[in-house]
């Protein structure tokens, strides 16, 4: 399968020199009307109903906490207020403290009588499950005895328990008004970047800052973090869906045309007839689940909902991210931000409607089993969590063990067949993780590694077999050869102030962050030792870079697929290191310790208060600063390509009014393939795109527009016709992208304009559509 | 068994027939896209989950080793790491029910493709029928150990919903 071109990044603009006319005459405007046109920025109502969930979304203030009891702040220490960075542990111990202290003081008809207070915490945080051998569950600290001892909790600590939600409602406010007054009729070399309204900078900062305080607060619970994370994605993922009235980006399209295809045949078809195409007929997996969906739906196509696909994909790959990284610390404030990080770093674009973008978080998936369930618990380093029964640690059977390996294998298999039958580079990124995991001590199990190999190679080896006989060569020269699997290519060379800017920002983004890493890495010496699986990770996917160039996106995938392991590193890297005392850590002064961890019930409450920014010191702003220029860095290189990767609708009408007149074997020649529907209906109509061809032809166009591309289409046999497409898709990936400009398009257009050989179809402000004349 | 018991098993064939009778409702409409959507996200997973819940927990799950002289995660207390250690377990469970639906959903799909044989009916038909069935089946545990009474209870996954 050709892969495809790599999103956002491959793209440069040529500095605004006489653009494309977007208000050229008319006479023969495509009808506005297509199903795969969503109505235009009517989108109040929609957007509306999208605020109003998110709102939704949004965590309650929790107060519960906030009910503590006399005898309890009578007993216990005072708080410790040199600790500025107490954890989610100590939260957790009051929770259970408090838990069992409840319980104590109520007899069993009284709780069950008794409607439970903050229902919803209970589901979120159901109750601690004691740990073997212990005896309450509340350690030294004595029951009340006197329900009334329960204070009520007072308002300002509720107003203080839910100050998180201010910086969250007002980023998400400034996001709705931000949409509301962005205009992207009119997008620049920058793409997004020049057309959001600054109301969307101010939210995405006062976002981040407001996850900044929150994550750093033990006190807060870990909802506060996931709302902000969510928040970020609905901003960074959503903005689009909701600015532009039809779905991002020519792959996109072609993927939606590829389950037309199956919704059209109803089965899988060979080269014979698909060509070039029949690769996705060999993967399968998504497209098939996807011409089911359509149907389930009852939607025209995938146009419908693709646009959401990012947002979709991207909360996906929040459920095995966090489970990886759960699997290494417990420390909240490193998982969330390392969760932040990844998704602000993770623009390259692999999100939209593809396989990819399901295979990823399904590699994730994998993983996170991997890591946890197939490590070696003894192996320093590594340690088998309580909570779960029967371990090989605690005595339990060892046949019961390997009979729950085999549950898990099973599972996991599941999970990498359809990462195999959807997509080809993903099973060979998980092949290259699983084995170097496979060569540590911690995770010496094969059964991962070996299933996944022999799953891989049984696709392979039969329903793919076609299309790897016929890449073999070309794969097998590429091995080796590094400076060719790295290098981006002709036509992908960014071009212009806009492009090159936007291009510089991506690099710096991902630069930092991998840079961070290292930080991290070089710093944290025992979350080095204790995280090394996350270090594998993040390197494991390096050496591809010498098994192939993959369509010149090899380093881009090579990038996403590091991430992960990165992120987490880069984000201790921003946390600062607390050393716990030795008191802390000794056995007789453990318990000293955890109650200097645990402050008095009413120190508790006043210290739940409104955030106090960091000191005064150079250093304890950085970090945020960092995250804000991360978070920031995401839009121009996720979006800042957007003039190339959008089609507004009368793009996609004059697009669609060809394929609704094409006879059967009809041939569509435009410059490139960056327009909507290139794919329409693959398997009746063909297409030749000259900017993919030689340069030297390339340069024959160029000199006699119309006489070369009319005797290039001359072959086309009646009723076939053959017709030439210009639109302001091609133009802008052509120019941005270092191949012709827009003047040199420009005469081409008018040299076919100004040829007998040619007669106009349709022309609109986003392109003109030509068919070639039947010769006499 | 509990009637929260009986909600769980049951829940995901009620959302497979919910969705089947959604398709009903006309094409594009959002209850029948949320109806379709929810169950082939968690569905048919959240039912596989269930019946394999005991026995996934025969293995021990790796989890964060405390750092006693870097890290600023908490102590070592016992109680903590088991809460901790429990949110995790569900977190996990979670992701397996979304994953192996869109697993399964996959694969069915791809087997019913390559039979010249894929419809959103069948797709769902069948799905909603392997989540009943699934739900009528006993859950797998794990072999208890020699030594252990007839009849005690097997090691269950402590705090489990799914």
């Amino acid at each position: 399968m050709r892969p495809p071109a790599t999103p956002r990044e491959r793209s440069a603009p040529e500095p605004a020199s006489g653009k494309y006319d977007p208000d050229a005459p008319q006479a023969d405007e495509a009808p506005a009307h297509d199903s795969r046109t969503r109505e235009a920025p009517t989108a109040h109502t929609s957007r509306d109903v999208t605020t109003e969930r998110t709102s939704r979304d949004v965590p309650t203030a929790h107060t519960s906490r906030d009910v503590p009891t006399e005898r309890t702040s009578r007993d216990e220490p005072a708080a410790h207020t040199s600790q500025d960075e107490p954890t989610e542990r100590t939260l957790r111990e009051e929770s259970t403290t408090r838990t069992s202290q409840e319980s104590a003081a109520e007899s069993p008809e009284e709780v069950s009588a008794r409607p439970e207070p903050g229902g919803a915490e209970r589901v979120d945080r159901p109750a601690t499950p004691e740990p073997p051998g212990s005896g309450s569950g509340s350690g030294a600290e004595p029951p009340v005895s006197d329900p009334s001892d329960l204070a009520p909790a007072t308002r300002p600590a509720r107003a203080a328990a839910a100050w998180p939600a201010v910086p969250l409602l007002t980023a998400l406010a400034l996001w709705v008004y931000a949409v509301r007054h962005t205009d992207v009729s009119a997008l620049d070399d920058y793409g997004l970047v020049g057309a959001l309204h600054p109301a969307f900078w101010a939210g995405l900062a006062v976002l981040t800052a407001g996850f900044w305080f929150t994550v750093r607060d033990p006190r807060r619970r870990s909802r506060w973090p996931l709302a902000h994370v969510l928040g970020l994605l609905v901003m960074e993922r959503a903005t689009q869906a909701l600015l532009y009235p039809t779905p991002l980006y020519a792959w996109a399209w072609k993927h939606d045309a590829v389950v037309d295809h199956l919704l059209t045949s109803g089965g899988l078809q060979g080269a014979d007839r698909l060509g070039d195409m029949a690769v996705y007929d060999q993967w399968p997996g998504f497209f098939a689940a996807q011409a089911a969906l359509v149907r389930l739906l009852g939607v025209d196509n995938t146009a419908m909902y693709m646009a959401w696909w990012p947002l979709v994909s991207s909360v996906l790959l929040l459920l095995p991210l966090l489970l990886i990284y759960r699997t290494f610390t417990t420390d909240r404030r490193l998982i969330w931000t390392a969760v932040w990080l990844f998704c602000v770093a993770n623009w390259v674009g692999q999100d939209y409607f593809s396989p990819q973008s399901v295979a990823f978080a399904l590699h994730l998936g994998v993983l996170a089993i991997v890591l946890r369930r197939y490590g070696r618990t003894g192996v320093p380093g590594t340690a088998g969590t309580a909570g779960t029964s029967g371990t090989a640690g605690d005595g339990a059977d060892g046949r019961g063990v390997r009979q729950g390996q085999a549950v898990w294998t099973v599972l996991l298999s599941m999970l990498v067949v359809a990462v195999v039958v959807s997509h080809q580079l993903t099973p060979g990124m998980l092949v290259v993780t699983l084995l170097a995991l496979a060569l540590t001590r911690r995770h010496r199990d094969w059964i991962p590694l070996i299933t996944t190999v022999v799953i891989f190679l049984a696709w392979c080896l039969t329903a793919a077999l076609p299309f790897l006989s016929a890449a073999m060569p070309d794969m097998i020269r590429s091995v080796g050869d590094v400076g060719a699997n790295v290098e981006t290519g002709y036509g992908t060379t960014p071009t212009g102030t806009g492009a090159v800017a936007m291009s510089w920002a991506a690099r710096l983004l991902s630069g930092s962050v991998l840079l961070l890493a290292l930080a991290g890495v070089l710093r944290r010496r025992v979350l080095r030792h204790r995280a090394f699986p996350l270090l594998l990770l993040a390197a494991a996917p390096l050496p591809m870079f010498v098994a192939s160039s993959y369509g010149s996106e090899m380093i881009f995938r090579v990038l996403m697929f590091m991430l992960p392991g990165a992120a987490f590193f880069a984000a201790a890297a921003l946390l600062p290191t607390v050393r716990a005392s030795a008191a802390e850590v000794s056995g007789p002064a453990n318990a000293t310790a955890r109650a200097i961890k645990r402050p008095s019930a009413p120190a508790r409450r006043r210290r739940l208060s409104l955030p106090a920014p960091p000191p005064l010191r150079y250093g304890a702003w950085l970090a945020p600063l960092v995250l804000l220029a991360g978070t920031l860095a995401f839009v121009p290189s996720y979006s800042g390509k957007d003039r190339i990767n959008y089609f507004p609708p009368r793009e996609v009408a004059l697009v669609q009014r060809l394929f609704d007149q094409a006879p059967d074997d009809s041939l569509v020649v435009a410059a490139n393939r960056n327009y909507p529907l290139a794919y329409e209906q693959y398997w009746r109509v063909d297409h030749y795109w000259f900017l993919d061809d030689d340069r030297r032809h390339v340069d024959e166009i160029v000199r006699d527009p119309a006489g070369v591309l009319a005797r290039d289409m001359a072959a086309v046999d009646p009723p076939a016709r053959a017709y030439f497409l210009l639109t302001q898709g091609q133009v802008a990936n052509s120019e941005m992208n270092g191949q012709l400009n827009e003047a040199q398009l420009r005469r081409v257009r008018e040299s076919v304009a100004g040829s007998p050989r040619f007669e106009r179809v349709a022309e609109n402000g986003a392109g003109v559509l030509y068919v070639l004349k039947p010769a006499s | 068994m509990t009637p929260q018991d009986l909600m769980i098993r049951m829940l995901p064939p009620f959302g497979g027939w919910l969705a089947l009778a959604s398709l009903a409702l006309p094409g594009g409409s959002p209850l029948r896209g949320a109806a379709v959507a929810a169950f082939l996200a968690v569905g048919p997973g959240a039912a596989l989950v269930r019946i394999c819940g005991p026995a996934l927990g025969a293995r021990s799950a790796e989890g964060p080793v405390e750092d006693t002289s870097e890290d600023t995660s908490e102590g070592t207390d016992e109680a903590g790491d088991a809460a901790f250690a429990h949110h995790s377990d569900l977190l996990e469970r979670l992701m397996l029910a979304v994953l192996l639906s869109v697993s399964v959903a996959i694969l069915l799909a791809t087997v019913l493709i390559a039979a010249h044989a894929l419809s959103g009916d069948r797709v769902l038909l069948t799905l909603t029928l392997l989540t009943t069935l699934a739900a009528f089946c006993p859950a797998l545990r794990a072999r208890p150990a020699p030594g252990t009474a007839p009849g005690a209870a097997p090691p269950t996954w402590k705090g489990s919903t799914l």
